[in-house]
C-alpha cells in the first residue's frame, strides 16, 4: 500500500508538469492547427532561466530573499521569458508561414526545436544545472510534508501539484469565462469568421503563444526544482507533452489536463510495478492505442468533414 | 487531425531514421593506414568523449587535460599536434561514436586516437580503428569485456591507461563488505555496457560473500528515479549506482532521502564529480587518486591551473593527460623509426613499447604484458564529506 501511495503521488507530479507541458501543445494546436515541435524546448529555456535568477537571488545555499518570495519569482522570471519567447518565435518562425501548406510550418517548427538546443548549448555548455532545492532551509522541502500514512508528501511535491492544478484553473477560466478567451475559441473555431467578426487574430495568436509558453516555463521550473536540468531535456519533455496532449485530445484544454495525468500515472506505475526500461514502451503504446481507436483523444472532438 | 498527428509522426521518425543512419557501421577500410606522414607535418590528435548532454564534463575536464598535455609535450617532442575534440553524448548510444571514427579514419593527418571514453562508445568503434590499423587510447573506458574474456568487444588496437571493472567490481564490492558490513545491497544499470558490466562485477563478488542483492535497471533517459526509489527496500544498506551522469546520482540519493530511506549511494568512477554529486556520506569509486597529493605532479598541476584558471584538478582529467602522453611518445618513437616519417600502423606497434617514469597518477606507467591495460594499476574510494569535498578512505 505504501508503495502505491509513494507511486501516485510520484504519478501526480510527474502528470502535473506532462499537462502544463501539454497545455502548450494543446493551445497553439487549437489556435493555428501547429503542432509546435519548439516547445519543449521552451521548457527547457524556462528551466535555464528560472536557474539564472535563482543564482542572481543568491542561490539555494545564501538565498537573499525568503524562501516563497524565492520560488515565486523564479517562476514568474521563468515563465516571462519563455512568454517573450514564444513571441519571438511565433513573429519570426510561424507568422511568414502561416498561410503556406502545413509541413512548412511544421518544419519550421522543429528547425526552432534545434536552434534553441543548440543556442543554448553554445552560450551555456552542457553541464547540468541542478538547482539545489535541497539546501533550502537543511532539505526541509524534501524532508517536510504531510504524512499519509508511512509515506509523506514532501513540501517541494505539493509545490509542484498545486502551482499546476492552480495554473490549469486559472487557464480554464481564462479561456472560457474572459472576452480574450472568447476571442481564442471564436478564432480556433474558424479563424476567418472570427477576423470578419472584428477578432484582431494577430493579437490572438501571439497570446496564445505568450500563454502557451508561459506555462512551458513555468513547467520547465516546476521539473527544474526536483531534477538537474540540461539542454538535452527538452526533446524528451516535448515529446511527454505531445503524447499528453494527442491522449487528451488535442486542442482540448481539459484533455491536455487528463492526459497529462493519464501520462504520469502510466509512467509512475509502469517503473514501480513493471520496470523502468518498460515504461517509455507502455508510455507510448497508450498513445499508438488512442491513435487506433480513438483519434480525437480522450476529450477531443471528433474531425467531421462536410464532403 | 489525425492525418496532421500521423504526418508528424513521420516527419519525426524520419528524422530520428536519418540521424541513425549517420552512425551505421559502414567502415572505410583504405591505404591510409599504411600512408607515411611527414613528422614535421600537423599532426592532429582527436579525443573522442561526451562534450554535450548529461555526461558532458567529462569531455570539459578530459578536453582540459589532453589539451594541456598536447601543448606542453609536443614540442620537447619534436611535433606539430593540433588537438580536437568529438563529441559523443551518452544519451545518443554508440552512433554519434561510429560516425566520428569514420571522420578520423578519413583523415590522413590522425595517426593515433584519444578514446573514446565511455565503455560503449568503445564497443562500438573498435573495429573500425582496428581496420585501419589505427591505435586508440581510452582514459576512462572501464568494462572489463573491452580487453579481456572470451566475449572481448574491443580490439587489438584498444588500449586504456586506467584499471578495468575487473578491478573496480571487486575492490567496490570488498570495500562494502569489509568496511561498511553491508547485509542488504540494491544494484542498478542502465542498459549501457558500462553499468550493466560494473554492476555484474560488484554483484557477483556480493554475491559470494553472501550479501543479499537486489538488480534495478532504469532506462538510459531517465530523470526522475522518484518510482524506482520505492522498490528499494527500507533496510537496504547500499544503492551501488554505476552511472555516467553525476547529477542523476544527486538526484537518486535526494529522493532516497526524501522518502525515508536510509541506504547510501555507492557510485562507480562515472559519477566521480564534486561539483554534481555531492551527497554527504555517499561513496564513489574512481581510478585515479588525488593527484594534487602527487608531489612529482606539483609542476603539471601549476601549468595547468595557470592555462585553465579557476578551474578546480578533477580525477577524470589527468588519465586523459596520460593518454595524450603515451600517444605522443608512440608517435615520437614511430618518428624516430621512420626516420621522420610515421604511419599508424607504426605508431600502433609502439604503443606498447611506451613506459613513463614519472606517470601522472603516481609511480611509474607500464603496460600489462597480457592485456592493452596498464601493469598493476588500482582504484580508490572515497566518501563525500558535509562539505562536499572527496575524502580518500580506500
Amino acid at each position: 500500500m505504501d508503495q502505491f501511495i509513494q507511486l501516485s503521488i510520484d504519478a501526480l507530479t510527474l502528470g502535473s508538469v506532462y499537462a502544463l507541458i501539454a497545455l502548450g501543445y494543446t493551445l497553439v494546436y487549437g489556435v493555428l492547427k501547429l503542432l509546435n515541435f519548439a516547445h519543449g524546448d521552451v521548457f527547457m529555456v524556462g528551466s535555464f532561466i528560472g536557474f539564472g535568477v535563482l543564482q542572481l537571488l543568491g542561490g539555494t545555499s545564501n538565498p537573499v530573499v525568503p524562501i516563497w518570495a524565492l520560488l515565486t519569482l523564479v517562476t514568474l522570471a521563468a515563465m516571462a521569458g519563455c512568454a517573450a519567447l514564444g513571441v519571438v518565435i511565433e513573429r519570426f518562425a510561424y507568422r511568414p508561414l502561416r498561410d503556406a501548406p502545413r509541413i512548412a510550418p511544421l518544419i519550421s517548427a522543429l528547425g526552432v526545436s534545434f536552434f534553441l538546443a543548440n543556442s543554448m548549448q553554445l552560450l551555456f555548455g552542457a553541464t547540468p544545472r541542478n538547482y539545489d532545492t535541497f539546501e533550502l532551509s537543511n532539505g526541509a522541502l524534501y524532508l517536510r510534508g504531510i504524512d499519509i500514512g508511512n509515506v509523506r508528501l514532501p513540501l517541494l511535491r505539493i509545490i509542484t501539484i498545486s502551482v499546476a492544478f492552480v495554473m490549469m484553473v486559472l487557464l480554464w477560466f481564462l479561456v472560457n469565462r474572459t472576452r480574450t478567451g472568447k476571442a481564442m475559441r471564436a478564432t480556433s473555431f474558424d479563424r476567418e469568421a472570427a477576423a470578419m467578426m472584428g477578432i484582431d487574430i494577430d493579437r490572438v495568436i501571439v497570446f496564445t503563444f505568450v500563454l502557451g509558453s508561459a506555462l512551458a516555463g513555468a513547467a520547465g521550473v516546476m521539473f527544474a526544482l526536483r531534477v538537474p536540468t540540461q539542454v538535452s531535456i527538452g526533446f524528451v519533455a516535448g515529446l511527454k507533452g505531445f503524447t499528453a496532449a494527442v491522449i487528451g485530445g488535442i486542442g482540448s484544454i481539459p484533455g491536455a489536463m487528463a492526459g497529462g495525468l493519464i501520462l504520469g500515472f502510466a509512467e509512475a506505475y509502469s517503473q514501480g510495478y513493471i520496470s523502468t526500461k518498460w515504461s517509455d514502451l507502455i508510455v507510448f503504446s497508450i498513445m499508438i492505442a488512442f491513435m487506433i481507436f480513438r483519434p480525437q483523444g480522450l476529450l477531443g472532438r471528433a474531425d467531421i468533414r462536410k464532403v | 487531425m489525425k492525418k496532421s498527428i500521423g504526418f508528424a509522426l513521420v516527419v519525426l521518425v524520419t528524422a530520428a531514421l536519418a540521424a541513425s543512419a549517420q552512425g551505421s557501421p559502414k567502415v572505410v577500410v583504405s591505404a591510409l593506414s599504411s600512408q607515411a606522414v611527414s613528422c614535421k607535418s600537423t599532426i592532429t590528435l582527436p579525443l573522442v568523449t561526451p562534450v554535450t548532454g548529461g555526461a558532458g564534463f567529462l569531455g570539459a575536464e578530459q578536453g582540459a587535460w589532453a589539451k594541456y598535455a598536447v601543448t606542453s609535450l609536443a614540442k620537447p617532442l619534436g611535433l606539430k599536434i593540433k588537438f580536437v575534440l568529438g563529441d559523443t553524448p551518452v544519451e545518443q548510444g554508440p552512433a554519434p561514436a561510429q560516425t566520428l571514427a569514420q571522420k578520423y579514419i578519413a583523415d590522413k593527418s590522425v595517426l593515433v586516437l584519444l578514446g573514446p571514453s565511455t565503455s560503449g562508445a568503445v564497443a562500438a568503434s573498435s573495429s573500425a580503428y582496428f581496420q585501419a590499423k589505427m591505435a586508440h587510447i581510452s582514459p576512462s573506458a572501464t568494462r572489463t569485456d573491452l580487453t579481456q574474456g572470451s566475449t572481448r568487444e574491443a580490439t587489438s588496437a584498444f588500449f586504456r591507461d586506467v584499471p578495468g571493472d575487473y578491478i573496480q567490481g571487486p575492490t567496490d564490492a570488498n570495500y562494502m563488505i569489509n568496511k561498511l558490513h553491508v547485509k542488504k545491497v540494491v544494484l542498478l544499470d542502465f542498459q549501457e555496457p558500462y553499468s550493466v558490466g560494473l554492476a555484474d562485477a560488484v554483484q557477483a563478488v556480493l554475491n559470494k560473500a553472501g550479501v543479499s542483492t537486489t538488480r534495478l535497471t532504469a532506462s538510459n533517459t531517465t530523470t526522475d528515479y522518484s518510482a524506482l526509489v520505492t522498490k528499494v527496500p527500507s533496510d537496504a544498506d547500499v544503492v551501488f549506482f554505476p552511472t555516467q551522469k553525476p547529477p542523476d546520482a544527486q538526484t537518486f540519493a535526494q529522493q532516497l532521502l526524501e522518502q525515508g530511506k536510509k541506504a547510501k549511494v555507492f557510485g562507480g568512477d562515472g559519477s566521480n564529480d564534486p561539483s554534481q554529486f555531492k551527497a554527504t556520506g555517499s561513496y564513489v569509486s574512481n581510478f585515479a587518486p588525488d593527484i594534487t597529493g602527487v608531489t612529482s605532479d606539483k609542476g603539471i598541476i601549476a601549468g595547468w591551473k595557470k592555462a585553465n584558471p579557476g578551474k578546480a584538478v578533477g580525477s577524470f582529467g589527468p588519465p586523459s593527460y596520460g593518454a595524450a602522453q603515451i600517444a605522443l611518445n608512440a608517435i615520437h618513437l614511430a618518428c624516430l623509426q621512420g626516420h621522420g616519417t610515421a604511419t599508424r600502423q607504426t605508431v600502433l606497434r609502439n604503443i606498447k613499447k611506451v613506459k613513463i617514469k614519472n606517470w601522472i597518477l603516481g609511480g611509474s606507467f607500464k603496460w600489462s604484458t597480457k592485456t592493452n591495460d596498464p601493469l598493476n594499476a588500482k582504484f580508490y574510494i572515497f566518501q563525500i564529506q558535509s562539505d562536499g569535498s572527496y575524502k580518500l578512505v580506500g
